[in-house]
Parts: structure tokens; C-alpha cells; sequence
């Protein structure tokens, strides 16, 4: 089914909606139908007992007068209730028109190429749900296979279909279907009297063909693959100290370090540490930071962003020389650029703002893990990771490690998890002393909580950060 | 409010449930609408409306289990939908400790959603004039005179909302129950510059009714506190006395409360498996829920499955005194269901009875005075916890200086046994009533 036919709408309502949104005065206006079918199945107690099936549907329409925004949306896509959303985001030209400012105008993405991030093989729907349990299972069953010391295992697939369909006041009419799998694995472990808790996934914009017996080996053998060492592991002495960053997952130091306060709208409002600094050196020269939203299959690619721009590959530094922020509409409008393709949003209940995609940078020559790891003589080593935050303006950002190792002359030591790690972006990036040439994209069901939930990814390859504050006893 | 013509929708979804082949059903149905009004540096800068509604199922089918959502209420596509959800639930395993919850333990006494007076009328006349100006009013950015010496005023960032959202819960037991909620609320963040550095503050304000706000307040204390903070810097790292402000230490009490969860107790992921009815915690730790105060914003008369809330203790003299357990959970564990979370947690005075954070300072003496988190997580199985702050150093009960950039490390039981005073000045806006605390001999790293 064509997208516009699943929202019963013609290009006449959207020519007519958009004029509604405008008829008070508005430079710009766009309208965003979503239809999001989600499915969840769920092993606990090694069986699959518990199911969900929700459906998400409706329009956000958004109407600028120079940089200010009027929003509202509608649960149903029957006309009338579009007008009326369309007529209260309306109202934001007259609530601005206090003060003269110059008008919004966005550029046409058309030169743009879309890409194709999401290489479905096997649709979700062919799929069975009967046959999702006999995967969930056999994760349990190798998790506890491999690891006696295994308590308890809840494993949970979930799967995503949106249908989205896009039209702005310059014409320009686009359609989307992203699919999103996802599988997460929980597994409690007892040892004596102590017992620890190890969560991996992997999150994909793929079909079913998800479930295989890769991503289950996968999973599996990430679940089991620390266990010594999370019962091994201690809280090491805190204190500022040399950093190694494994290959992967230690891209949330470029999500929270840079990535956030490189995204427009904190620019725009003069709010980001990094505010004023397109051109300058914020690193050593080779390093290449990027985000991406042109992985095949990354959870953090769009063909198109949320506001019916191209996804696109943004360097943001370039040899050690901030090049480029994250744009949605506005933000390029306001700096004299074109928009990257940043402009995301959760859902149609929200308007679209600069978020990050696939954030990563680009593998250096400074050897392998093992060489930063030797070059170090007392500091730290960090693989996994939970979450993590940043101060936009004051740049503070920190990072929960989940796993890591102590390094003592040049060598691994006594593991370590559960400790915070805090730092400052602008100082972070010019401590990187090191950047070996391992890059990994990490493929967990990284979301970033800005505002709004979004699928993003991240990625890194070993590096060694000369001094962070890493919090212990 | 919910109409007859929705609350009928909702009658005939569990009809149809009923009739497709499930035993039993419970249907929630929320409706809610928010009008916000944004404003950058004195202006405003967006006008939002949100309308949402939400038909959530629970199904119970020949002995299994699912749970359904859905936006479309048109009645073709819901029994579509409906008719489908049955079918899902019924290609999965089934789960004997899956049932409704018995109907004595049930709500019976939340037959309009009004009888909590959470509802404020007075939202219902609200103009868009009114929304500007309220949120233009909690606005000083063109009050340069309240700017402190020494620092530029970079953004300022405000948010006016009010929004109702109400509830209807039914299940084929024949169980009804009603809330129905406004909210005013307010929030600023304030961004500063002073020798070349940025300092934010935040601020912001909730109330259920309209007169109860303070929302003039929130521009002039997020300046406050982004100022306080100019010349931060880490205090060097050691053991301090730590006194957590009132505005976040419900960090501190998060954790404990989940993990008397029984979903975290069954998967052996709590570090408070085996401590109903122990001393987990010092004497005089008392945490209470009082989930039906009238008036008080997020009591609530049900839980999610429409089970009656009630006055409990939580942990009492340092005893843990209740698991939340819900039906599944009771089920699926052997042991009497309670509700399914805390609805409005208050931890009650100790030694600082009548007291704000200046006297649970003076009673800690030395330390660092956290006034907010920066990331962080606990592990939940262990307890252990690590989390970024940013606050002051005090001496001899006084503020000396700003600090961040700073890390505290420790485990959960450990830290509330270092317990020194709670004080009485919890925020009536927040969901959980947590007043400042003061603990002995924490880690900070920085």
C-alpha cells in the first residue's frame, strides 16, 4: 500500500493543510503522518509467556515564523482533525509577529541522493510469532549451557514497522518504511553468595532475518564472555588517570563528549561549549569524528531524517578541525547552511530537532588496543558501558562503565566495573593521545533521551584519552 | 473528561475481547491534553497543543497472557485490532500465575476520578493570552538588574505547560475506577558565561491546581543557581560528609525502591532479596507511602491493575517492611500480593525535624553539599553505585565554595547506614517527598 493511501489523504488535503497552517502568516509548514505497528515477545523463566501488539498512529504539523515554532498534531487522520491541528500550529504567526524578524526559508533537499539503509531480506510480517520462542529459547539454553553459574535469563525480541509519509510547504512529498528489530538479553549469574547481572543486544534495521543463529551466538557469547571477570571485578582507587577505550561501545564518548553539544540548536542558542568554534582545532590532527546516518541497516540511519531531508554522512571534524555541527531546518537556516539530515523526532507527537545518527570516528595509526594498553603505566581500561549524560553548556559529561580493567605497567590487571567516569568534552577531545586503527560501530539498542527518545548507534576505535576522573574508593 | 461515548467504546473493546475468545480482560483507557507555551531570552519562541489517547489490554486467554495497546478507537480498526491481539496471545506459552487481581483487594471508592481534588476547573478557561503571559512571567531575562556581577547571560529557556489527563480502568470483573489529574508546571534553564566558562541552572515548579505555583519564582532561581556555580572546580578526592539536597535526592531512594520491586526479587537482581521484615537500614529510617492525600499531586486511589492503593510503611525503624508484589508476581513467587510500586514515598524527618539543607549542614559540619547529578547508574544487584555531582563544599556548616566535575562511589546499604539526619523540607511537587539528607564518610573522586 502507498503511503498516502494509508493515511487517506490526497495531495490536494496536503496542498490544502499546508495552506491552512499558513493562512496566519507562517514562513514554513510541514506535516508528518506516522503509522508504527510494534511487537514484543518476551522468555522469562525459560518460557515465552507474555506478548505485546501496539499500534501508534497520527500527524504532527508544524508551521515556523522565522525561527519559532507552532505544533500540534492529531491522532487520526481524518481531515477535519487535521485542519484543526494544522490551525493551532497555525497561530504561532501571529503569537511571534511582535517582533520583526527575517522570514524562514529552507533549502530543497532534492539534490540530495537518498540512500537505502534498510536491507529487509524477510519481512517481519511473514514471519510467524510462533517461531520467535524457539530463538529466545535457544539463547537461554546456550547461556546456560556455557555458564553453571547462570540464575535467571529473560531475553525479549521486538520489532518495529513505521510507515511515515512527509509533505513541506515547498512541495517536496516523501515516504518512508523503517523497520527496527531488536533482541536484549538479560542474565543473572550466582557465585557463593553474590550474584551479578549482565545485559547485551543487538538492534538492527533489518526484516526477520534478525533472528538467526549468529546474532543468538552473538548475544550468547557476549552474556557469558565476562562473567569470571564480573566476579573478579573491584572498585579500583578513584582519581584523574590515563583512559583506554576499547573498540565499540566506547562511542558514548563521542555521543556525550561532542555529539550532543555539537547538534545545532545548542549553537543556535549560544548554549554549547563547542558554540563559535567552526574552524578551530578542538583535537590532534588525523582524527576524523562523523555522524552518519548512511549504514546499511545501523539503528541510527535514516533514508530520510524526520523533517524529509536526505540522510547523509556530516563529517563534523576533520582532521582535528570542527567542520560541521548537526542540522535540522532551522539550524541551517539560521547558520547559512545546508541541513545535514539531523532534523529527528520520536514520534508525530513531537517536532523534529537536531539528534545525533551513527556517531564514530574514523580508525587512526597509532597501532592496536594492545599497543595503547602498553603504553600506559598506571590508569585504566574501559569496554562496556550503561548510559551516559552531559552539561551542554559547561561540557561535564560522564559515563556509567559497566566493565574494564585496571592497567598497571603497560598490562591488564584487577577488573573493574561500576564505577563513573566524568570528563570535559573540549578537554577530552584534546587529551586523545592515541587512536588505534580497530574501529567497531557497536550494534546495542543504544537511545539517546534528549528531549525525546531516538534509535541512535555509535562507534569507536581504541583510544587512549590522556587524563580522565574516574570515580572509586 | 472521559465521555459517555468513550467510556462506552471502552465497555464494548472488552466485550469484543470477551467474545474472541478471552477469559478475562482489563482495559485501560487514558485521555489526556497539554497546551505548552516555549520561550527563548524573554520570547516566545514555540506554542504546542498535544491531545493523546491511549487504549491499553491486558487479555487472558485459555491461560495466556498479553498486553495490547492502541491509539485508533474507531470501532472497525479496534476490533480488528482486538481480534488480532487474542490471536497473538494465544501462539505463546501459556502462564498459569496470569490473572486478574481479586476483586477484594480492587479499588471501589474512585467512581468520578474527582475525589483525590486533583482536578483544577480553572484549566478549562485558560486563554493562550494567559499561557503567554504566565510563561513569559516566569521569565528574567530581560531583567538584567537580577543578573549577578561577572557573568553574561548566554540563554535562558523557558516552558509553561497545563495539561489534564484522566483515566478509566475496567476489567471483566466488573472493576471501574477512575483519576483524573491538571497539572500546571513550569521550568527555566539558565545558561551563563564567566571568564570564559558556561554555567547552567534549572529551575522549575508543578502544581494540580493553578493558584498553588510559584512559576515567578523559577527564571530567577535557575539564574541563581547557574551563578552560584561560577569558579567550580573539583574538591580533590577523599571521604566527605555528603548532604544531598532535597531538589534531587530521591536519586537515593530510587534504587531502594527498586529493588523491593518483585520483578527485580524473582530474577535475583536485587540487592534486597531476603530483607522483608530485616534491618536493612538505620533506625531511624522510616519511608512511608501516602498515596491518598487529597490534593497532593500523584496520589492515586489504584495501581495499574486497579488495585487499592493505601497507607503503608515502606521501611520503618530500618526495617523493610513491603515488597511490591503484583498479582503475576504473588503467582509466580507464593507470597501476598501488595501493590505494584510506591505511588507518593515520603522519607520522614530524623534528627532534623522542622530542618532545610542549612541545618542538616550545620549538623554534618564538613562536607560536600550535592545539589545535583550528572549521570550515573547503580547496579541493582549489588547495589553498588557511581554517580557525577555538582554542589559545594561546606565547612563548619557553611558554604564555601562551588565544586563539579566530581564522581561519588559507594554501595547502597553502606551509604544509608551512614545515614546522619533527614530533614522536613521535601518538595510537595515531586512525585517522591524525599527532603535533604545528610550521610557520613562517602567517596568522592575528582
Amino acid at each position: 500500500m502507498k503511503n498516502i493511501e494509508r493515511f487517506a489523504v490526497t495531495e490536494d488535503q496536503l496542498r490544502a493543510l499546508v495552506a491552512e497552517g499558513l493562512k496566519d502568516g507562517g514562513d514554513w509548514c510541514d506535516l508528518y503522518f506516522e503509522d508504527t505497528v510494534y511487537n514484543d515477545f518476551l522468555l522469562r523463566d525459560s518460557e515465552v509467556s507474555s506478548a505485546g501488539y501496539h499500534v501508534d498512529r497520527g500527524c504532527g504539523i508544524r508551521v515556523l515564523k522565522g525561527e519559532k515554532t507552532g505544533y500540534a498534531y492529531a491522532e487520526s487522520t481524518a481531515y477535519e482533525d487535521l485542519v484543526r491541528a494544522a490551525r493551532t500550529a497555525a497561530s504561532i504567526a501571529s503569537v511571534a509577529s511582535a517582533k520583526a524578524q527575517p522570514p524562514f526559508r529552507s533549502m530543497s533537499s532534492a539534490q540530495v541522493r537518498p540512500n537505502d539503509c534498510y536491507p529487509v531480506r524477510l519481512s517481519w510480517d511473514s514471519f510467524d510469532c510462533g517461531g520467535f520462542a524457539p530463538f529466545l529459547k535457544g539463547i537461554e539454553a546456550g547461556i546456560r549451557s556455557r555458564e553453571s553459574r547462570t540464575l535467571k535469563v529473560i531475553a525479549m525480541l521486538s520489532w518495529s514497522m513505521s510507515e511515515i509519509l512527509m509533505y513541506n510547504s515547498l512541495g517536496e512529498l516523501t515516504t518512508d518504511s523503517r523497520p527496527l528489530g531488536s533482541i536484549s538479553v538479560q542474565a543473572v549469574f550466582r557465585q557463593g553468595g553474590r550474584t551479578e547481572m549482565v545485559n547485551v543486544s543487538r538492534s538492527l534495521r533489518t526484516g526477520a532475518e534478525l533472528i538467526c543463529p549468529e546474532v543468538a551466538e552473538d548475544l550468547i557469547s557476549r552474556a557469558v564472555g565476562g562473567v569470571d571477570r564480573l566476579f573478579e571485578a573491584r572498585r579500583p582507587k578513584g582519581g584523574q588517570m590515563p583512559v583506554v577505550m576499547g573498540a565499540g561501545a566506547s562511542g558514548i564518548l563521542l555521543h556525550e563528549a561532542m555529539g550532543h553539544a555539537f547538534e545545532a540548536d545548542f549553537n543556535r542558542k549560544g548554549q554549547s561549549v563547542f558554540a563559535g568554534k567552526t574552524g578551530t582545532r578542538i583535537c590532534r590532527k588525523g582524527i576524523n569524528i562523523i555522524d552518519d546516518g548512511t549504514l546499511p541497516a545501523s539503528r541510527g540511519s535514516c533514508n530520510y531524517d524526520d523533517e524529509g531531508v536526505p540522510g547523509q554522512k556530516t563529517y563534523m571534524v576533520t582532521d582535528g578541525i570542527l567542520t560541521s555541527y548537526l542540522h535540522d531546518r532551522i539550524s541551517a537556516w539560521s547558520c547559512g547552511v545546508p541541513p545535514t539530515g539531523n532534523g529527528r523526532r520520536e514520534s508525530f507527537r513531537y517536532n523534529p530537532i537536531p539528534r545525533m545518527r551513527a556517531t564514530y570516528m574514523e580508525s587512526g595509526c597509532d597501532g592496536s588496543l594492545d599497543d595503547l594498553i602498553a603504553s600506559v603505566r598506571q590508569g585504566i581500561f574501559v569496554d562496556q558501558f550503561a548510559n551516559g549524560q552531559v552539561k551542554i553548556g559547561e561540557g561535564d559529561f560522564t559515563f556509567y562503565v559497566k566493565s574494564g580493567a585496571l592497567i598497571e605497567n603497560g598490562r591488564l590487571t584487577m577488573p573493574v566495573k561500576d564505577i563513573n567516569i566524568i570528563g570535559n568534552g573540549p578537554q577530552a577531545l584534546a587529551d586523545i593521545e592515541a587512536v588505534a586503527g580497530d574501529l567497531r560501530i557497536d550494534e546495542s539498542t543504544w537511545t539517546c533521551g534528549k528531549e525525546q527518545s531516538v534509535a541512535v548507534s555509535c562507534g569507536i576505535p581504541s583510544v587512549l584519552i590522556g587524563r580522565l576522573t574516574v570515580g572509586g574508593e | 473528561m472521559i465521555s459517555n461515548s468513550e467510556t462506552e467504546i471502552v465497555s464494548r473493546a472488552l466485550q469484543t475481547a470477551l467474545d474472541a475468545g478471552a477469559q478475562k480482560a482489563r482495559i485501560t483507557y487514558s485521555k489526556s491534553d497539554e497546551e505548552l507555551v516555549a520561550t527563548l531570552n524573554g520570547e516566545v519562541d514555540k506554542v504546542t497543543r498535544c491531545t493523546d489517547r491511549s487504549l491499553s489490554i491486558a487479555l487472558f486467554a485459555d491461560g495466556h497472557y498479553g498486553s495490547f495497546s492502541t491509539n485508533n478507537v474507531e470501532p472497525a480498526a479496534l476490533d480488528a485490532f482486538i481480534r488480532k491481539a487474542v490471536d497473538i496471545v494465544r501462539k505463546i506459552a501459556p502462564d498459569p500465575c496470569r490473572d486478574l487481581p481479586d476483586p477484594q483487594r480492587c479499588c471501589h471508592d474512585a467512581l468520578t476520578g474527582l475525589e483525590l481534588g486533583l482536578t483544577d476547573p480553572a484549566r478549562e478557561s485558560v486563554t493562550p493570552e494567559q499561557r503567554i503571559r504566565a510563561a513569559l512571567d516566569a521569565s528574567v531575562f530581560n531583567r538584567r538588574n537580577e543578573l549577578p556581577g561577572g557573568c553574561t547571560l548566554i540563554s535562558e529557556e523557558g516552558e509553561y505547560s497545563d495539561s489534564i489527563y484522566e483515566t478509566l480502568l475496567m476489567d471483566s470483573n466488573g472493576l471501574c475506577c477512575r483519576h483524573s489529574e491538571t497539572s500546571f508546571d513550569y521550568g527555566v534553564e539558565t545558561t551563563v558565561e564567566a571568564g570564559g566558562e558556561k554555567y547552567s541552572g534549572y529551575w522549575w515548579d508543578s502544581s494540580s491546581h493553578a493558584a498553588d505555583g510559584d512559576h515567578s519564582r523559577c527564571g530567577r532561581e535557575a539564574l541563581r543557581k547557574a551563578a552560584a556555580q561560577i569558579g567550580s572546580e573539583p574538591a580533590g578526592s577523599g571521604r566527605y560528609n555528603m548532604v544531598v539536597d532535597s531538589e534531587v535526592a530521591s536519586k537515593l531512594v530510587s534504587p531502594l525502591l527498586h529493588a523491593l520491586n518483585a520483578f527485580s526479587l524473582q530474577q535475583n537482581n536485587s540487592f534486597l532479596t531476603g530483607s522483608l521484615g530485616k534491618k536493612m537500614f538505620p533506625e531511624g529510617m522510616t519511608l512511608m507511602d501516602f498515596p491518598r492525600i487529597p490534593g497532593q499531586t500523584c496520589s492515586k486511589y489504584f495501581d495499574s491493575e486497579g488495585v487499592a492503593t493505601a497507607d503503608a510503611p515502606i521501611i520503618e525503624e530500618g526495617v523493610v517492611r513491603e515488597y511490591f508484589v503484583n498479582s503475576y508476581m504473588s503467582l509466580k513467587m507464593g507470597v501476598a500480593p501488595t501493590v505494584e510500586a510506591a505511588t507518593r514515598p515520603k522519607l520522614m524527618p530524623w534528627k532534623g525535624s522542622g530542618m532545610r539543607h542549612d541545618g542538616i549542614l550545620r549538623l554534618c559540619g564538613d562536607g560536600i553539599l550535592v545539589t545535583d547529578f550528572n549521570g550515573g547508574n547503580c547496579n541493582q544487584a549489588t547495589g553498588d553505585f557511581s554517580y557525577g555531582i555538582e554542589g559545594f563544599l561546606f565547612r563548619n556548616g557553611e558554604i564555601v565554595r562551588p565544586v563539579s566535575g566530581m564522581l561519588v562511589t559507594g554501595n547502597f546499604l553502606k551509604l544509608w547506614d551512614g545515614l546522619i539526619a533527614a530533614g522536613d523540607d521535601a518538595r510537595p511537587c515531586m512525585s517522591k517527598l524525599i527532603p535533604t539528607v545528610g550521610f557520613a564518610g562517602v567517596d568522592f573522586s575528582g
